[in-house]
């Protein structure tokens, strides 16, 4: 269990805030770097018929942008297709990063999924509040035509809801990544329990098949992260309620 | 019987129950989603992807279970 928890390894205080360098920091920042570095090669090359980088690339933003930008952010909140797709980049490397040798997945920590989930929910509530002033945004909480008796009842239910939104977000993408690299922390651990060199093929060979698992699981949660988002963002932009 | 014995029961029950309601509803979605390719397959990939959608939906709500059985064990 040891090192799927956060070390420090730079610490540094500013006043009386603990900005230390975490491995999660540090593997954020080469997250941060990889992400820049192979969209601008795929960017920078520039073929018409695309080949190699660009076309991988190339290949995943345009599924990107078939999902969303058609079917869910519609017209008006187009403007925000690249940041839930700059979103789902980033968390699809954080996610594959940890399953290299000797990396850390930073997304298996809560704080950086909640934070990412804080930055989305910021972006729903003010999206909501630019498009439909204050006051509109408020009276989305209560959805016109029910008797006022249940108004009652509706308001606290959608406050809820809208609370455990990012909330479930945040939860979903940690527990993914964490449970992921336990079982495979499981399955390892129990070689060094049999002690027996016949029985060790066996968990080795479960864990081969739980890391590639593993790897479907990054992809489909960094996904899922994103066009959560994007609904989210696109319901508080479009919503009549 | 003592209380922590209790707290290693409550982890291992409560995750294996959500484990069946989980195992439930997957198994409905994705034969639905079958279905729905057999009768039409030309929105097969429309039907993937929401299905893709529907299981991490699905999945979040035994992985809120998992996560209290952690709590349960590790504290």
């Amino acid at each position: 269990m040891e090192h799927l928890k956060p070390h420090v390894i730079l610490p540094l205080q500013i006043g009386s805030l603990d900005l230390s360098i975490t491995n999660a920091v540090l593997f954020m920042w080469i997250a941060c770097a990889l992400v820049f570095i192979t969209l601008v090669i795929a960017g920078r090359a520039g073929r018409l018929v695309p080949k190699g980088i660009q076309n991988l690339m190339e290949s995943m933003v345009s599924f990107l942008h078939q999902t969303f930008i058609t079917e869910i952010l519609g017209e008006e909140a187009a403007g925000w297709f690249p940041f839930v797709a700059t979103l789902f980049f980033f968390i699809l490397y954080c996610n594959l990063i940890g399953l290299v040798p000797k990396g850390f997945t930073a997304t298996s920590n809560i704080n950086v999924t909640a934070s990412l989930a804080v930055v989305v929910f910021l972006c729903t509530q003010a999206v909501g509040i630019y498009k439909h002033g204050l006051f509109g945004y408020l009276k989305k909480f209560a959805p016109k035509g029910i008797h006022p008796v249940i108004l009652i009842i509706m308001i606290p239910i959608e406050i809820i809801s809208a609370i455990a939104k990012p909330f479930a977000l945040a939860v979903r993408l940690f527990a993914n990544m964490t449970a992921g690299h336990l079982v495979i922390l499981v399955f390892l651990s129990m070689i060094i329990m049999f002690k027996s060199a016949i029985i060790a093929p066996f968990p080795l060979a479960m864990a081969t098949v739980m890391m590639a698992f593993e790897i479907f699981v990054a992809l489909i949660q960094a996904f899922i992260f994103s066009i959560l988002a994007s609904m989210y963002i696109a319901e508080a932009s479009h919503a009549e309620h | 019987m003592e209380p922590v014995g209790f707290a290693y029961l409550g982890g291992g029950l409560s995750i294996g129950l959500a484990a069946l309601g989980t195992g439930i509803g997957m198994g409905i979605l994705v034969g639905k989603t079958v279905e729905g390719m057999a009768r039409q397959p030309e929105v097969s990939g429309l039907l993937r992807t929401t299905m893709i959608l529907g299981i991490a939906f699905v999945e979040a709500l035994a992985l809120y279970a998992l996560v209290i059985s952690f709590l349960l064990i590790f504290k």
